[in-house]
């Protein structure tokens, strides 16, 4: 096995941290997040790949004279990519929470949102007033 | 090292730089649909047919639903 898929599994790794760190919209982070998640998949089934041995689906009970590739990282790569939804759907209900709270999705603290026009925003600082004013 | 695990290679490195890339996040869910489409196929040429199966359901439906489901549930409140 040759370096291109650790080599792919960085790239992926440092592409979604880029996109985290320069994200101005909270549901765009978390896609990026899911982007760095995919990283792992591809870590993974590198470790257990092994050139030119079969999947590790036996439909016989016992195995080829081929081989398999290594089925333990498959397993860990299926868990992988099922709590990986999950946690990012827990992130999103938190996203959620944070909009009804400030009533703005972008990471743009200091400025306001509507300051920024050339950062599409579609939640300005009118959402938040009216949701401040609606409070008692 | 066959061709076309270099060809998926590539085809995911791109996808993850498009995803990234869209900074719309209703786009961004769409074409997140097409890098888990890319993900399938490699994890098929790696020889993983189990988890391409799990990662066809999950990219193409499970996460782009909740992503519409959130992003719907904070547009019909404005």
């Amino acid at each position: 096995m040759s370096f291109l898929p650790y080599a792919l599994a960085a790239w992926l790794f440092f592409v979604g941290l880029y996109g985290i760190v320069t994200s101005r919209h909270l549901v765009h982070l978390v896609v990026c997040l899911g982007v760095m998640q995919s990283s792992t998949y591809v870590l993974l089934l590198a470790i257990g790949y092994r050139t030119g041995k079969k999947a590790p689906i036996f439909t016989s009970g016992v195995p080829t004279k081929v081989g398999a590739v290594d089925p333990v990282v498959q397993a860990l790569t299926l868990t992988d990519v099922v709590v990986s939804v999950v946690a990012s759907a827990l992130i999103l209900a938190l996203v959620i929470e944070i909009w009804k709270r400030s009533g703005k999705l972008c990471r743009c603290s200091a400025p306001p949102c509507s300051a920024q026009p050339a950062i599409s925003c579609p939640h300005g600082s009118t959402t938040s007033s009216r949701l401040r004013s609606r409070q008692p | 090292m066959i061709p076309l695990q270099v060809v998926a290679i590539v085809l995911v490195g791109l996808g993850g730089l498009a995803v990234v890339a869209a900074r719309d996040p209703l786009r961004q869910a769409l074409v997140l649909g097409v890098y888990g489409l890319t993900l399938v196929i490699l994890f098929v040429v790696l020889q993983a047919p189990d988890v391409a199966l799990s990662e066809l359901v999950v990219s193409t439906v499970a996460f782009p639903f909740i992503l519409f489901t959130a992003l719907a549930k904070m547009r019909d409140r404005e």
